[in-house]
């Protein structure tokens, strides 16, 4: 009996598995399937509107941690639908660490239909994993899609990408041609900048006043330091009745910024510490002497009390409560747009000079910012191409810029967006509750992670940047410090260089982790040579640092950078 | 012909001998099997979480690609072990792990077994839960609440440290976190305040359990309160005592990554890189996953053979171990 119904089972059982295995067999595969998804939509598309792109739901995942908001509004969501068909998802992950979260994400290799990422250049760490993902065909090729699209092709034009975008990040020689990275936020002309910005150090005007100095005539570290002694002799005092530092941290806390003692850094043309000298050969920091000049320049700052004692190390928000409370009069690094500085109380200082001579704006001709890629897991990837495209359209723009039309503006008689006088008010009174509204004129910009690109908002809505044109005064504060900085000035003689950073090819440089840990390592040592007990004890130091970097195979990677930098397609920024 | 009907005996015996033994153990685990249910939840943690996760233990011998995964990347060897002793690095990074777990694990040792004492000691058991409370409590708080109590009170010109010794005719102005020698007293009077009340609890539980008798006894011997603890209670919690001492060698190239990472500064960065925070450095920030691995399956390991090693020894010396 027992037997008898062992066999029973085992014959359903393996009724059900035949039965499954045909059920599967007439499924066939997802490709025909998706064919025929795809016919369904041309059909659904007849009738619709010209920005039309597919019915469907698109999920993305930004490592950029609390940069992202992720909700949108519901009504913007609702026209973005009725517009391309699109329900656009975001989710923010990073808040602790976007390279880390990336890194995680990558291997997991759980991802949604796009991500996004930091990237400023090709430098940057993100790059090295986003090409290890692209080697080992994590990626959809998105080369083929862009030539089918109204802005994205233009990164396949001559002359439109800066160097570094075109063939750092999109089209790496090693791929062949292909591309899995687009790069975001290239202006449409080079040396396009949207704010006048005036970065640096600030100092409190009642003081600056009160001793007669004009901060633009502080040009070095010496004559900083002089002005440091007269501060401090002059017993000024916080908002709260307590004595000030001369010398305060940066509006963002402790961070060793170069601003502050521009003459005594060989900084390279963005900040990495590589830097040609006189005869053209390029040096890094560590080679040179100049680490010791300013272990030297800050450790006289803090023996006698000139700078704030936690001028590295300072947490963000203690910076804030400082700048707020005067309790600095200089600040280390800040700049014109700033809401702690909103009424102008601190001016700026300098610029000082460099270690080349006097001070000279510097600018890259177009820089990209953050990028995104399509998972392989994605179907129909072409799909995103087009949503990017659209967001990257004078028509997309405007929707997640401007928000809508009628809610949130309205359109001039030359067909530019004025935003809402009541928008504008909100905005001013509650900026949280503005955000909502959900357009990057009010803080969610939600459209940037895929169509930030192709960037002139002077050309496309009359105004450089949101509101300009409705509320000349919006940016009145800002824009007198830099026409007291001669922000127009220095401009026009500015330094415009297109080409790769000098960490843009330690992804390639076999010994690139060890390298880049030794860069950070030197970074720290130097502040530790700040604070040593003295100037020998911070030259051990600062030598053991550039030790370490020797080993870690500095000299061979700048041979690499000289060899780089002789090919026309990865010529150096410096 | 007789002997070898001895031997099918004797193995029949062994084997029914088996037998009895599995069904005895199956009857006492359903006599008990309350204690038992109470127990699957444990054991089914111990296997999602501890034990099914080692296999990815295979990533310190892999090339770990994204598109393969773990089992399919491709083998590499010892060269990840090859890699981190050609760091110049590593013997640093080894020896400043050292220095702060032994600090942690030998020279904090008598800490909560003092207080476990003190708490024994105080007759008035409100008094007692009172204080017992009080020492638990930091244990609760994260290490980032209490390093940033650590930076206010250590802060130069304004930290409470540094405003005592200005009352007192001192400078004032030492950045105690930016010192390199005064990363390992921050670092031990820290830990130890965060974490001995609660280290203590395993310790007060051996000593409550004592037989009072043997007390009594002391006490009609002419014992004063000192040769009693000496006499009865730390021999009665000697095991636990050599218990706690071997779990905690198993973590010894773990210094505590949390606590270490957030007092770091570029100031003590000579003393306080340790093989942790190398390890989120390489593995994680940098996304060498394998490499991340390779560390941390050297720190197990060499945590695992310690345990084992030092639990034989205390078995011979001490009577009391592990298993």
């Amino acid at each position: 009996m027992t037997l008898n119904r062992t066999h029973l089972w085992s014959k359903l059982t393996a009724l059900t598995i035949v039965f499954s295995i045909l059920l599967t067999a007439c499924g066939g595969s997802s490709e025909p399937n998706a064919a025929k998804e795809a016919g369904t939509e041309k059909e659904a598309a007849a009738g619709k509107p010209s920005t039309w792109i597919a019915d469907r739901k698109i999920k993305g995942l930004i490592f950029m941690g609390s940069d992202v908001t992720e909700g949108m509004n519901p009504d913007i969501a609702k026209k973005l639908k009725e517009m391309t068909g699109i329900e656009l998802e975001l989710q923010a992950v990073g808040h602790d660490g976007s390279k880390k979260a990336l890194a995680a994400g990558l291997a997991a290799g759980d991802l949604p239909d796009f991500i996004g990422y930091y990237l400023n250049h090709s430098g940057r760490p993100e790059m090295e994993l986003v090409n290890k993902a692209a080697r080992e065909d994590m990626f959809h090729d998105l080369a083929p899609f862009l030539k089918d699209t109204n802005i994205y092709k233009k990164y396949t034009e001559d002359d439109y990408l800066p160097l570094d975008t075109k063939y750092g990040v999109l089209f790496r020689p090693e791929f062949n041609g292909s591309a899995y990275t687009i790069h975001l936020n290239i202006p449409r002309e080079g040396g396009y900048e949207v704010r006048k910005y005036v970065p640096g150090p600030y100092i409190r005007k009642d003081i600056a006043d009160s001793l007669g100095v004009d901060p633009r005539s502080i040009t070095t570290s010496e004559q900083l330091y002089e002005l440091a002694k007269k501060i401090k002799d002059g017993n000024f005092k916080d908002k709260n009745g307590k004595d000030i530092y001369p010398i305060g941290p940066t509006v963002w806390g402790g961070i060793d910024r170069d601003v502050l003692y521009n003459d005594l850094v060989w900084t390279g043309f963005n900040g990495e510490g590589f830097k040609r000298d006189g005869n053209g050969v390029i040096l890094h920091e560590s080679q040179t002497e100049y680490g010791l000049k300013r272990a030297e320049f800050v450790q006289k700052l803090i023996r006698e009390k000139l700078m704030h004692p936690e001028y590295y190390s300072m947490e963000e928000n203690r910076a804030k409560e400082g700048v707020l409370n005067d309790s600095f009069a200089i600040i280390g690094d800040v700049h014109n747009y700033v809401i702690e500085n909103k009424d102008n109380r601190y001016i700026p200082l300098g610029p000082l000079n460099s270690v080349d001579g006097s001070y000279q704006m510097n600018l890259t001709y177009k820089g990209g910012y953050g990028a995104w890629s399509i998972p392989k897991t994605t179907n129909n990837p072409e799909d995103i191409v087009k949503l990017a495209d659209f967001l990257a359209s004078r028509e997309g723009k405007l929707l997640w810029k401007y928000g809508l039309e009628g809610r949130d503006y309205d359109l001039d008689a030359k067909g530019n967006p004025v935003p809402k006088q009541e928008v504008l008010d909100l905005l001013d009174k509650d900026p949280v509750k503005a955000k909502e509204l959900g357009f990057a004129g009010v803080g969610n910009d939600w459209g940037w992670y895929l169509g930030g690109t192709d960037l002139n908002d002077l050309a496309d809505f009359g105004e450089a940047s949101y509101g300009e044109a409705a509320k000349p005064d919006v940016n009145k504060g800002p824009l007198e410090i830099a026409q007291y900085w001669r922000y127009d000035e220095k401009k026009q003689q500015a330094n415009i260089k297109d080409g790769y950073a000098a960490l843009a090819f330690i992804g390639e440089f076999g010994k690139g982790t060890q390298l880049n840990m030794a860069l950070d390592k030197y970074k720290e040592s130097l502040i530790r040579a700040y604070y040593a007990k003295d100037l020998n004890e911070a030259k051990a130091i600062l030598d053991s640092a550039a030790a370490q970097l020797k080993t870690a195979g500095l000299d061979d990677y700048i041979k690499l950078l000289k060899k780089k930098d002789q090919d026309p397609k990865t010529k150096l920024l410096f | 012909m007789e002997r070898n009907t001895s031997v099918i005996n004797a193995a029949e015996l062994s084997g029914l001998g088996r037998a009895s033994e599995r069904s005895r153990l199956w009857r006492r685990m359903g006599r008990h099997y309350q204690l038992y249910l109470l127990l699957l939840p444990c054991i089914v943690f111990f296997i999602i979480f501890s034990y099914i996760p080692m296999a990815g233990l295979v990533l310190a011998f892999k090339d770990y690609q994204f598109n393969k995964g773990i089992f399919g990347s491709p083998w590499i060897g010892l060269t990840y072990f090859e890699m981190f002793f050609q760091d110049p690095q590593s013997i640093q990074l080894i020896r400043n792990t050292l220095i702060i777990s032994a600090m942690k694990v030998f020279l904090a040792l008598p800490f909560p077994i003092i207080l476990a004492l003190m708490f024994n000691e105080v007759r008035n058991s409100r008094l007692r839960n009172l204080f017992q409370g009080i020492a638990y409590l930091p244990h609760f708080f994260s290490w980032v609440i209490v390093v940033g109590m650590l930076q206010r009170i250590l802060a130069p010109d304004t930290g409470l440290v540094n405003q005592v010794i200005s009352w007192l005719g001192g400078d004032g102005s030492t950045f105690f976190l930016m010192e390199e020698s005064a990363f390992y007293p921050t670092m031990f009077w820290s830990y130890i305040w965060k974490d001995v009340g609660w280290s203590s609890i395993i310790y007060y539980a051996a000593i409550v359990g004592i037989n009072p008798a043997l007390y009594e006894a002391a006490k009609m011997d002419g014992a004063n309160k000192w040769r009693q603890i000496w006499h009865i209670t730390l021999p009665g919690i000697r095991p636990t005592i050599i218990v706690l001492f071997i779990l905690s060698l198993g973590n010894i190239l773990s210094a505590g990554f949390d606590q270490i990472y957030l007092l770091k500064t570029p100031g003590n960065m000579n003393v306080s890189e340790i093989l942790d925070t190398y390890i989120i450095y390489m593995g994680l920030e940098s996304g060498q996953f394998g490499f991340g691995t390779a560390i941390g399956m050297m720190q197990g390991v060499i945590g695992l053979i310690l345990v084992l090693t030092v639990n034989q020894v205390a078995k011979k010396w001490f009577q009391s171990s592990l298993w």
